[in-house]
């Protein structure tokens, strides 16, 4: 940080034409206690937590992420300055937990996220059992990319000086290349089918209104003929 | 406490036992000695006898002695000015030649003005003619000099009242006749005479711009007016109910009329929108690193060949020229999202927001329809999922909106048959069926009972 001199709020101004892109996972495990806790009746631990996707250490350019948490919790609004940025609570329900990441330079405006915390198996992806097991892990996850469009000169800086998190492997639960390129080949496909059904929509609208004019044609052809005495209420 | 003892009609008691009564026992004791000693007499009314005697055995005073102005009424003041006199004093009327006198209330400071109404008694100047006048000029037809002459006098002695005037004439001497030919004689008598004669008649020409103008009564349109006034007033109740049930059958066909044209309309934007082939080759899928402002050109050069096209297409879009103007909507031309942001920073998601003009119903079935292709409506945000997304998203937009267009020339094309069959008894019209395999698979159908769909070979060769 000794070169934060050097990049002040008003010195350089933004980098034209740059664009970073700083993927990131945020989302939640859960896991079940097996039952309802007799002191407040929770019956999950949960850890919401926000993670580069790269191994790379997010406070280099993020100053802290705050977490908003239902307002049934003391003191809902935590902020973690530091990685990891991730919180652990108990509780019993779900809710929308409003994430949001203020990075070092105040140029740059904080961005929202919003998750919902999951602590139950949705009954359609687990099948049967709707039963919660215990000890297992739920995790609840997405994919998000920060997008750093003519970032500010120390913000630039900041980003690309990004060091390894770890040494050894960082992973995350869910595999997200594979669902990038799963989902991206299914909506290419659907586009594709969806790009053919509007052409023949196209045409079929093509002959409809030739065939419109046409029949205007035969009325007016037998109005004409069959003299104007006719009720058009058409 | 004594009072309420003698509401009740208790006997008060001789002495009470309470703190009070035991620390100043004496001194209450004697209090009520006194009061006893005036005993109100048995049938007098408390109040009154509270009035003799109160407990300080003071006379109630002779004199009323609330003299202050708190509660006396003052006097009411209407006015800011002094009250002015009125007095009933006779007078006469100007107006009036027999010099009666009456009378009436009037102010006193008005005493030497003459009556007010006098100057609304207006007379109107006849114009008058000699005989060889009328002999020269006002002969006429229809009208005798004695009828002419009668005409006149009436008209001097009612004041130009044509309605009066008509009552009063003379129909033993003369013919009945309307209010519009007395009007018309005597306009006609008072247009040539202001012309032959030098001195104006008041009442009929007036002076624009220093040159004459006479007054034209315009009888035939005169008769034309009453006699429709007339006719609306004889009108019975059936005619005026039918009119009224043909009105709103008017608006309803016009409303329909108007209905048919926007269709019309959306239909054409629709078909040059489509036609404009904004679908560019799906093989470039993969290089995904374009830039950010290609969606914008796109769209002005869509907006451009569209305007292109509706000239071309000039038979149903000269209906309506104003619409084709604001043509480039979001219900008309798929979905059209927003460009990116200048700068600073955002989160991939947020491209794949719905813009604000997209409707609850389009979102609701643009998710729908991602739904049944097993699509998530959030997917993973990368640069290229964004962009195929929005796009996808947009054609779905487009494919709904043609749908329902083909849907509403189907029902149209069903409406021209139905008018043919009636015209034409016996005959029908064929829809190609390839049309209508598009609404039966909407609706149960009815209508593909009814279609002729022999002989036409591509009956079912729509999957859509």
């Amino acid at each position: 940080m000794s070169l934060q001199t050097d990049f002040g709020p008003d010195s350089g101004g933004r980098v034209k034409g740059l664009v970073i892109v700083k993927p990131i996972v945020f989302g939640n495990i859960a896991r079940y206690f097996g039952k309802k806790r007799e002191e407040d009746g929770h019956t999950h631990q949960w850890t919401v937590y926000v993670k580069p996707y790269a191994n790379e250490d997010m406070s280099a350019y993020v100053k802290k992420i705050h977490f908003k948490l239902h307002e049934s919790y003391a003191n809902p609004n935590r902020i973690l300055t530091k990685p990891p940025y991730e919180l652990t609570e108990t509780g019993w329900g779900e809710f929308e937990i409003v994430i949001k990441i203020y990075f070092h330079d105040p140029n740059e405006r904080p961005v929202t996220l919003y998750h919902i915390l999951k602590l139950f198996q949705s009954p359609a992806t687990e099948g049967a059992s709707a039963q919660p097991t215990v000890g297992r892990n739920l995790v609840s996850e997405s994919y998000e990319e920060i997008v750093f469009q003519e970032p500010t000169q120390l913000m630039q800086h900041l980003l690309n000086s990004v060091k390894p998190v770890t040494n050894g492997p960082w992973t995350h639960d869910t595999d997200f290349e594979d669902k990038k390129d799963k989902t991206l080949q299914k909506i290419v496909a659907a586009q594709t089918k969806v790009r053919t059904e509007i052409s023949d929509l196209k045409d079929k609208l093509h002959l409809a209104k030739e065939t419109i004019s046409k029949f205007k044609d035969e009325i007016a052809k037998l109005q004409n003929s069959g003299g104007g005495s006719m009720l058009t209420g058409i | 406490m004594a009072d309420i003892l003698d509401i009740l009609e208790l006997e008060q008691p001789a002495s009470e036992i309470s703190r009070d009564s035991i620390i100043h026992g004496d001194k209450v004791k004697k209090k009520y000695v006194t009061a006893k000693a005036v005993k109100r007499p048995e049938g007098m009314h408390r109040e009154v006898f509270a009035l003799l005697y109160n407990d300080n055995k003071d006379l109630p005073p002779l004199l009323p002695t609330d003299t202050g102005k708190a509660y006396k009424q003052t006097k009411a003041k209407l006015g800011m000015r002094k009250v002015r006199k009125w007095v009933w004093a006779p007078f006469t009327n100007p107006a009036r030649t027999d010099n009666a006198v009456f009378h009436h209330w009037k102010r006193a400071a008005d005493e030497a003005k003459e009556y007010p109404f006098a100057q609304f008694n207006k007379q109107v100047t006849i114009p008058s003619y000699s005989e060889s006048e009328y002999n020269q000029y006002l002969k006429s037809e229809d009208w005798s000099q004695a009828e002419t002459d009668h005409l006149m006098d009436l008209c001097q002695r009612f004041d130009l009242r044509f309605i009066v005037i008509h009552d009063r004439w003379d129909r033993a001497a003369f013919r009945d006749r309307s209010v519009e030919d007395l009007k018309e004689r005597y306009y006609g008598i008072c247009a040539t005479l202001s012309k032959v004669k030098t001195n104006p008649w008041s009442n009929t020409v007036t002076m624009v711009n220093g040159e004459k103008r006479i007054y034209h009564y315009d009888a035939e349109h005169e008769r034309k007016r009453k006699e429709q006034l007339r006719r609306l007033f004889d009108r019975t109740q059936d005619q005026i109910d039918e009119e009224q049930m043909l009105i709103t059958e008017l608006k309803k066909i016009e409303a329909r009329k108007r209905e048919r044209e926007r269709k019309t309309q959306d239909l054409q934007k629709l078909i040059s929108r489509a036609d404009s082939g904004n679908l560019p080759p799906i093989s470039q899928v993969n290089n995904n690193n374009e830039g950010t402002s290609t969606p914008s050109n796109t769209a002005s050069s869509i907006a451009r060949r569209h305007d292109r096209k509706l000239h071309k297409k000039k038979l149903t879009a000269q209906q309506r020229p104003v619409r084709t103007v604001e043509s480039v909507t979001v219900e008309w031309s798929g979905i059209k999202f927003p460009e990116a942001r200048g700068t600073g920073v955002w989160l991939r998601s947020q491209r794949m927001k719905l813009p604000p003009g997209v409707g609850q119903r389009k979102t609701k079935a643009i998710e729908q329809e991602l739904r049944l292709m097993n699509i998530d409506i959030a997917p993973t945000p990368t640069e290229a999922i964004c962009k195929h997304f929005n796009e996808l998203r947009s054609d779905l937009a487009l494919a709904l909106d043609l749908k329902n267009a083909l849907a509403s020339c189907e029902f149209e094309l069903q409406a021209l048959r139905h008018q043919y069959e009636a015209l034409n008894p016996g005959k029908t019209l064929t829809i190609p069926p390839s049309i209508c395999n598009m609404v039966a698979d909407n609706e149960t159908k009815p209508v593909g009972e009814i279609i002729d769909v022999v002989g036409s070979p591509s009956a079912h060769n729509t999957t859509i």
